[in-house]
Formats: C-alpha cells, sequence, structure tokens
C-alpha cells in the first residue's frame, strides 16, 4: 500500500460534505431550527456585547450554477447554494472555489440580511479553491472593512468558527485535530489541511476560522466531525503570487512511492544506515525528457527537508506531515524542487520540475467546470466523454453502483493512444436503431476505422462511411462489439430524433461551434 | 400400517426419493490451511440407474465439499453411508454410491422422461427445511429457458421455471410427471415468488452420458458470442432480409483455437445442432424460445456440432468441435479441490479465485480490489494476450519480524518474483527458491508497490513462522 494519495484518494469532494446544506430551502429551515437551540443555550453563541470585528468583513454569497445531469446532458438545471466570503482588500471578497463551476450568477449580501448585490468572479483557481469576487455597487462596500489573513496558524487547542446565522453572527468552538497533507475539496492536488472536530452541522461553506482575533482559515468541507481547513498561509502565497502574476497553477508530484519502512527493501535498494526515504514505484507513462525521477530511487531529501522512513517531512509550521506537501508549500507548477534520491547506492541531485494540476491529465477528469456538457447524438446512439463526472451520476456509492469496468478505467493512466475515452450513455429509440436500444454505458473504441478518443473524433469518423454503414466498434470485452448504422439515412433519423426528445441541438464539442440539427 | 401400505402401491415414486445429509467443510480462502466449521446440509436424491449399477443422483451442490455424507430411504430410519462418484459443478448434479448395496432393496430406480411442456403439471418430491417427512408440492411448469446455474456461477444451462415451491432441502429431488423424472429441483430466485428452478431432462440425460465412460467433462462451449441481428441496417450489409427473422450475428470469438480458425466476426448464425437461429438469437426448442448457445450444449466434450452461417452472403456449413472451456474456472465458484499455497517469510501466496475474491467482502469494491476484479473477470475479454494461466494474489501476512516493516498487508496480485514472471503458483516457489541475492524482491501489479525479505532471515525464519500460525505444510500444490 502506497500513501501516495494522487490517484487513489481523489474522489472525496461531494463525499465529504454531509448532507446538502447547500440547498437554499433546507439552509434557512436549517439555520431556524439550529437557532432555537443556540439561542436557548447561553454560552456559544456570538458576543452579544461587542460586535465582532468580523461583522464588518463577512459576507454571505449565492451562487446559481448550472447542475448538469449527465444522464441528459442537453438539459441544464440550476440549484443556488449560500457560502461565506472576506472582504480581504479594496473592493475585494475572497471565498473558496467550491460551487462556482458553471456559475449563472453570484449575489452577495453584508451583515447577514437585507439587500443582495450582484457580484462578479474577478479569479479563481479550482484545484488551489480560491475565488476572487468584487461588486461593482459602491454602496455593498460601505461601512465593510477588510481583513487581514494571518500569515501563520498559531497552534492552539481550540479555534473559532464564525458565520452567519439568521442575520447574527455565531462563533463557535472547534477542537484542533491535526494539520495534514491531503487532496483539495476540487482537486487530487495534495495540500496541506487544517482538520478540526467539532459537532457544528453545516461547515465546509468557507466559514473563516479565527484565533486570537485573526483569520486563519476558511472551512472547504466537513465529514464525520471532521471540518477541513484551508490555512490562510497557504492562501495568502496564493494569492501573492497571483497578485505579482507568477501564479502557474498548482503543482504536484506526479510519481507513485511507497515509504522506505521495510529495511529488506533499502537494503537492497542499497541505501546505508537507518530506513528512511521514499521509494518511488512509478513515473508517469508519458515522463518528458529530463523527468530526472526513476522507478526505484529512493527519494531522501525535497528542497531541503530529509524525508523519513513514512514519506513525511518537519514542515517548520505544520509538523510532521506527508513529503506531498513540499510540492505546493512555497512553490507552484513550473517551478523546479531540488531533491537529493538515491540511485544504485549514490546519492544524486536532481531538480524535479513541477507538473500542474489540471483535470485533463486523467483518463476520466475528475471534474469539467464551465463548460456545457459534451455530447454527440447520432441516430439516436447518446455519446459522451466518460469522465468521473459521469460515474458520479451513480451516486455516492457510485465505486460500488456504476459498472465495474468504467469504475476501473477512473484508476488507469492515460496513454498517447488513449488520452481520453468517449462512452454510448443511452440509446434513444428510433427506427434506425432498432436492435441497440438496450445497451448503454459501452466505451468506443473505433468508428469507420478510426481510433475514437474524443467527441471530435467521432464527429471527423461519422463523416467517412463505408459501404453506406457507419461502422461503431467498442471495447473488447464489453457487452457487445459492434454496432452498423445505415448512412443514408443518419441525416433524417438525427432530425426526429432531436425533435421527438426535445433536444436542442445534435451536438455539443468543447472547442467547436455547435451544429444545431438542421 | 397404513402408511406401508399405501406405499407398497405402484406408482409412489416416493420410495426411490432420498434424503441426504452432507456433513461439509469449506477452505478459508485467504488462509487456504484452514478450514471453516462443519456445516451440516439437507439435501434431496432419488434413485438411477446408471451403466454402472444402481445409484443415488442429487445436485452437487448438496454433497460439495462432503466430509461425511448419510442418506436415508423414505420411511427407513436408518442412516447409509455414501460417497460421491461423479460429480458436475457445471450442471449442478451428481451421483452418490452406496457402500451398502442393500440400501436399494426394495427400491426400484426412476426413469427419466422427457422435456414438460409448459402449462403441464409437475410434483416435486423432497426433503425441504420446515420438517423431518417427505414433501410433495404441485405446479406449472412456467418456462423453459436458459439460466445462470449458480452453484458455478458462470454457466448458463437449459432449465425450467415452476411454481411448485422449490426450498432449501429440495435440491436434488426429483420433479415427477407421470411417474417419470423430468427433472431435479436446484434454485430459486431471491425476490421471485412462486418461482422454482428444476435441471431439465436434456441436462440431466447428457451428465448421465458424459460419465459413461468413466469421467465427468462437463457440457461443451461454442466460444462464440451470439448476439441478435435485428437492425435493419446491419441485416442489409450482412445479405438478410430486413424484415426476416431469421439468423443471429456472431459478435465476437473466445480463445477456442478451432472456433477461431472455422468461424468469424459477423458471421451470420443460420442453425446450430439443427436447430435453426432467429433473430433474436434464440432457437426454438421443443415450442420454447430459449438462447442459441443449447444447440451446442447439447453435445458432449469433442463431439462435432453443425453449423450453418452466412459469410459474405454465402451459407456455408460447418462441424464445429465444441469443447468443455476450462480456463475461466477460476471465475466460477471452486469446488472439492482444497486450495493450492505457499507460504514463505510469512508471505502467503494462493491462486486468484472468485472464492478468495469473495473473502474481500466490502473491500471488494475499493480500487485496491479493482486489479484482482479486473484480472480475473475482465482481462480475458479484453487483453486475451495478457492472461496468466493461474494469477497468483498475495494474499495476507503472518506477522514475523522479517515482515514487520512491510508495507504491503496482502490482497495483492504478485507480479514478479526476483525477476521471475509470476505466471502460476508454482512459479513463486521455483522463483523463490532459486533466489540468490541478499533478499528476495517481490514486486505486486499495479499500484500496490514492492517488498524484499531478508533472504537469509526469511529461510531462518519460515519453520517458525509454521508452527506459530498452526500450518503445517507450507505448501499445498
Amino acid at each position: 500500500m502506497n500513501r501516495n494519495p494522487f490517484r487513489e484518494t481523489t474522489f472525496r469532494d461531494g463525499a465529504v460534505r454531509t448532507g446538502r446544506p447547500g440547498a437554499i430551502l433546507p439552509w434557512i429551515f436549517g439555520v431556524l431550527a439550529l437557532g432555537w437551540v443556540v439561542w436557548s443555550t447561553p454560552a456559544p453563541a456570538a458576543e452579544r456585547n461587542g460586535r465582532s470585528p468580523l461583522e464588518a468583513s463577512l459576507v454571505t454569497v449565492e451562487v446559481t450554477f448550472k447542475e448538469y445531469d449527465l444522464s441528459q446532458p442537453w438539459n441544464k438545471p440550476t440549484r443556488s447554494v449560500r457560502k461565506h466570503a472576506l472582504v480581504t482588500g479594496e473592493r475585494e471578497l475572497l471565498t473558496t472555489a467550491q460551487n462556482f463551476g458553471d456559475r449563472t450568477l453570484v449575489r452577495v449580501q453584508k451583515g447577514g440580511r437585507g439587500r443582495w448585490f450582484n457580484a462578479e468572479v474577478q479569479w479563481l483557481d479550482y484545484h488551489a479553491n480560491v475565488a476572487v469576487l468584487t461588486v461593482g455597487d459602491d454602496g455593498f462596500w460601505r461601512d465593510l472593512k477588510p481583513v487581514a489573513l494571518a500569515a501563520s496558524v498559531p497552534r492552539r487547542s481550540e479555534y473559532d468558527i464564525v458565520r452567519w446565522r439568521d442575520g447574527n453572527l455565531e462563533q463557535r468552538r472547534a477542537e484542533f485535530s491535526k494539520f495534514t497533507v491531503r487532496e483539495g475539496s476540487l482537486t487530487f492536488a495534495p495540500r496541506i489541511v487544517l482538520e478540526l472536530n467539532t459537532e457544528i452541522s453545516g461547515l465546509g461553506w468557507a466559514e473563516p476560522v479565527t484565533v486570537d482575533g485573526q483569520v486563519v482559515g476558511l472551512t472547504m468541507s466537513k465529514g464525520g466531525n471532521v471540518c477541513s481547513v484551508v490555512p490562510t498561509p497557504f492562501l495568502r502565497r496564493i494569492l501573492e503570487a497571483r497578485r505579482e502574476g507568477r501564479f502557474g497553477g498548482l503543482g504536484y508530484f506526479d510519481f507513485l512511492w511507497q515509504p522506505g519502512e521495510n529495511p529488506a527493501t533499502l537494503a537492497n535498494l542499497k541505501l546505508e544506515g537507518e530506513p528512511r526515504g521514499a521509494i518511488v514505484l512509478d513515473i508517469p507513462k508519458q515522463a518528458p525528457a529530463g523527468y530526472g525521477i526513476q522507478r526505484r530511487d529512493v527519494i531522501l531529501e525535497v528542497a531541503g527537508f530529509p524525508i523519513d522512513m513514512q514519506g513525511d517531512y518537519d514542515d517548520p509550521e505544520y509538523g510532521h506531515v506527508m513529503l506531498e506537501g513540499l510540492a505546493t508549500r512555497d512553490r507552484f507548477a513550473g517551478d523546479t524542487v531540488p531533491m537529493k534520491v538515491l540511485r544504485e547506492g549514490k546519492v544524486i541531485d536532481i531538480q524535479y520540475t513541477l507538473p500542474k494540476a489540471e483535470y485533463r491529465v486523467d483518463l476520466l477528469p475528475l471534474h469539467v467546470f464551465d463548460q456545457e456538457p459534451e455530447y454527440l447524438v447520432a441516430g439516436g446512439l447518446v455519446f459522451q466523454p466518460l469522465t468521473q463526472g459521469y460515474l458520479r451520476s451513480w451516486g455516492d456509492d457510485w465505486r460500488r453502483q456504476a459498472p465495474f469496468r468504467l469504475v476501473y478505467f477512473a484508476s488507469q493512466a492515460p496513454t498517447p493512444e488513449r488520452p481520453s475515452m468517449v462512452v454510448l450513455g443511452q440509446v434513444l429509440p428510433d427506427p434506425i436503431n432498432v436492435g441497440y436500444q438496450e445497451y448503454r454505458h459501452l466505451v468506443v473504441d473505433k468508428v469507420n476505422d478510426r481510433k475514437v478518443a474524443t467527441l471530435a473524433d467521432l464527429k471527423a469518423a461519422l463523416k467517412e462511411p463505408r459501404d453506406g454503414v457507419h461502422r461503431i466498434e467498442y471495447l473488447k470485452g464489453d457487452s457487445l462489439q459492434r454496432m452498423l448504422l445505415d448512412a443514408g439515412a443518419l441525416e433524417e433519423a438525427n432530425r426526429r430524433v432531436l425533435q421527438r426528445y426535445g433536444i436542442p441541438q445534435a451536438e455539443v464539442i468543447a472547442g467547436a461551434s455547435a451544429n444545431s440539427a438542421n | 400400517m397404513l402408511g406401508l401400505a399405501c406405499s407398497l402401491v405402484a406408482g409412489t415414486p416416493e420410495r426411490s426419493v432420498i434424503q441426504i445429509f452432507n456433513f461439509s467443510q469449506q477452505p478459508v480462502w485467504d488462509a487456504p490451511w484452514r478450514w471453516q466449521p462443519v456445516r451440516r446440509e439437507g439435501g434431496s436424491g432419488f434413485v438411477v440407474t446408471t451403466n454402472r449399477g444402481r445409484r443415488v443422483m442429487t445436485n452437487a451442490h448438496v454433497v460439495s465439499w462432503g466430509r461425511q455424507i448419510l442418506v436415508r430411504r423414505f420411511q427407513d430410519p436408518r442412516p447409509f453411508q455414501a460417497e460421491v462418484e461423479f460429480i458436475g459443478h457445471d450442471c449442478d448434479l451428481a451421483v452418490l454410491k452406496l457402500q451398502d448395496e442393500a440400501f436399494f432393496e426394495g427400491i426400484d430406480s426412476l426413469e427419466f422422461g422427457d422435456l414438460p411442456e409448459v402449462r403441464s403439471t409437475v410434483v416435486t418430491y423432497g426433503y425441504p427445511a420446515g420438517g423431518e417427512q417427505i414433501s410433495y408440492t404441485r405446479g406449472v411448469v412456467s418456462r423453459v429457458e436458459m439460466q445462470t446455474y449458480v452453484h458455478i456461477g458462470n454457466r448458463a444451462l437449459l432449465a425450467v421455471q415452476t411454481d411448485a415451491a422449490i426450498n432449501p432441502g429440495n435440491s436434488g429431488g426429483p420433479v415427477i410427471q407421470e411417474d417419470k423424472v423430468v427433472g431435479v429441483s436446484f434454485q430459486g430466485v431471491r425476490g421471485l415468488e412462486n418461482a422454482g428452478f428444476f435441471i431439465p431432462p436434456e441436462v440431466i440425460r447428457h451428465f448421465v452420458k458424459d460419465i459413461e465412460d468413466g469421467t465427468y467433462h462437463g457440457f461443451p462451449q461454442a466460444g462464440i458470442r451470439v448476439l441478435p441481428l435485428q437492425n435493419p441496417a446491419y441485416r442489409r450489409y450482412l445479405g438478410l432480409p430486413e424484415s426476416g427473422g431469421q439468423g443471429a450475428r456472431i459478435d465476437g470469438l473466445g480463445e477456442v483455437p478451432t472456433t477461431k480458425e472455422l468461424l468469424r466476426p459477423d458471421d451470420v448464425l443460420l442453425e446450430a445442432g439443427g436447430l435453426a437461429v432467429a433473430s433474436d438469437g434464440t432457437v426454438l426448442y421443443r415450442g420454447n424460445r430459449v438462447a442459441a448457445g443449447l444447440g451446442f450444449q447439447l453435445s458432449q466434450h469433442g463431439e462435432r456440432v453443425p453449423v450453418k452461417v452466412l459469410r459474405d452472403r454465402k451459407e456455408i456449413s460447418i462441424d464445429l468441435p465444441v469443447f468443455v472451456f476450462e480456463a475461466d474456472r477460476p471465475a466460477g465458484s471452486q469446488y472439492d479441490r482444497a486450495p493450492r499455497y505457499y507460504v514463505y517469510g510469512g508471505m502467503v501466496f494462493t491462486p486468484l479465485c472468485q472464492d478468495y475474491l469473495r473473502t474481500l467482502g466490502r473491500d471488494l469494491g475499493d480500487s485496491a480490489s479493482a486489479d484482482l476484479v479486473y484480472e480475473l473477470f475482465y482481462l480475458r475479454a479484453e487483453k486475451p494476450e495478457a492472461v496468466r494461466p493461474e494469477p497468483v494474489v498475495f494474499a495476507g501476512l503472518l506477522n514475523h519480524a522479517v515482515n514487520a516493516n512491510f508495507t504491503a498487508r496482502g490482497r495483492a496480485l504478485v507480479d514478479r518474483i526476483n525477476g521471475v514472471k509470476i505466471e502460476r503458483l508454482d512459479d513463486v516457489i521455483r522463483a523463490i527458491e532459486g533466489g540468490t541475492g541478499a533478499q528476495h524482491l517481490i514486486e505486486l501489479a499495479g499500484k500496490a508497490g514492492f517488498e524484499c525479505l531478508d533472504r537469509a532471515e526469511a529461510a531462518a525464519a519460515n519453520a517458525m513462522i509454521l508452527q506459530t500460525y498452526g500450518v503445517s505444510k507450507d505448501r499445498r500444490l
């Protein structure tokens, strides 16, 4: 078992947030119900006399976004959630990037009540989970004061979590649990996370975490009693780098490693002395020239920090955390990280260049944001890119519920021949597809003898029928290998299918102007 | 007295129905030197005459993993000892031999009838749970179809559905129509009420004929995937009338060399075993539409099945040899053969099979187990060239100082040991025993990593590890 989470544990978003407190109606009811409990007990509510300094800095954000249903990718249902943002500078609001994907409207409200102002996103980065908003209306900024983000997180046994509840500021205690390095809410790239233990429900909506009157983090999720918090030093570095134009995206280590705990293994790799280091198991199949790291290297030092036998380093701020933290601690994508590795008994200095965390590096992308779901309807056959979003349509337990083979592909690396996958999502019944109507979730291999990895490939291949038919071949091992479609009747069938099933257009393909049916 | 008198009247098959008790013991698949607690299971059977004499026929699942099998006659309190003579796990049938031939005195052998017609009435005889005495239930034949035989799990044969109650303990009992056996009760479907299934005479006769030479081979397969051919464009393309009802499409070929030589994908299957194949992939058999695979199953291992296909718009007749396909046995349930294993340095190695995977329980859904599932169930279809004849799992670790610092704790496929690719369990032993370096290097497949064992320390620790964990032998091959 390796402890590297870069492929194994990238699927936690959604699963970690309890319930769905973001939906507006339940959220309001939740506030009312909880409000009774809070007010009937004297201690933990917000200070009633002296106003909290955050009252003038913490605002409510309402985000409306398209929550696509990938079983009918042409539908565009929307959902709204409410979360928090902090005034952090001149006409600048800071919050997490969660729920800003596919947004249609962003509004903000100050003081926990009253008028809503339209806001716009100035900048966001999903992997870093940071969003910067602004508001055009001068009236909004009146009486608001920027708050400073703490440059370090003081260690305390308890921290406060602050949020607007029914027009009043609520401030409640949460216990310190630990600092850890793990994937963020929207990314597979690991970073530093503060974990607090609390029974406060409905957290994870960018509520500020404070200690000694300083803001030290924003919440990003809650699972069980564990509330995960993005610490402010991490946010500050990203905001600074962005202001200075040197934020190249979040970096990560794209090699797989296991801890150097087994002395026999280390002896085999010719490491002398105490067990230590991280043993490289695998590097990307498409590693660039000069990648530096090789399989079976023992990583002894990263960015000047010795790596211990668990694969941890001793962070001056956060204590012992996984070496992955060094990919984001004070570097971004494109930066180099000096490493010392043991190879064939010799210590070698390496400069490792941090790759950028992007969704497309996965065979099945974790998320596809700010783009209408792609699909192509041909003769009632609905083709879609195979993504983790497609698998999540089986619900939180999709790893067990979705077809095994599709789930298996989610753990596989892309190859030059197959950088991505196209799946037959469903068949909309029509005379042209009689005989195929019960098939679905088949991965396309070739169409008209051309390899298909994207809908653009598929579209191009559909221009070349032979012998009057389109030949669609699925991956070996699927429940059906081939379908033929009447090429001459396809256009007419497409018209019929779109009309009958109320589908606005025959295809949505990213990077291409969408063609309508006619 | 009255009961005895009744039972002596001719045409009372219950005298030939046997109660069976099986004291069975199954292995622990992830600690293969151990056995699970002994279980007592009840079932039914009936007396038949084979070419070797009189026997008791029952289901394979009634007598599997048997340590002791006891049988009792109708209204006779005495237990008799029986042993399995032949067992067909694919068709869930077995015949038992009695140590004491006196058991058969006064009992007639039952004779086999023909496949009962749907809507006709049948009576099941057996010893189901809920009482000690024989039980009869009457029902109608609901339908005849190919069904998965759950005892093995990965084979489908002809089966008959009835609304006669078939409950645990009924298994192996005869289904009677006009004093003849027209089926052997064998399974139900969870969630389906008033539906029991029995094995039809076709399958029973196949089994009886198969064992005539003293060896059970099993049901052969053609190694083809037949799919409906109903899309008008596809029919036209392959030279069939669009609206015609005949001909199904060969979508894919399995790993059977003679089949790959004689048939091609997109051949249209017109006839299989003398039965006309329809466009929905079925044949009409005695008034029942059943999957075309039936056309191949009625033959014995090694026999040739007459097949008619349409290829390049020409009809071709082929005599297709069919064989029992054994290569996917690990993907079905395992029986009667204790699992093979090898323990070294506390590492437990055993062949990957479905029963091993079941020990993972809910963890089976984890991504770490996905490699095992894929290897066992999907790799053969997707990349037949990459299939290992007997994939080996590192099933678990018997903790000892030599392995205490392992990161891997088991549940992983073994890829290489000391550079030797592990294709079967014997390779593990060869690689370990042939190791000459200071450490044994064990590489696991997928993302499970690799581990080393200090060779001298492991060799010295082996005996102690086996003794500590009660492993009487380091291997079972």
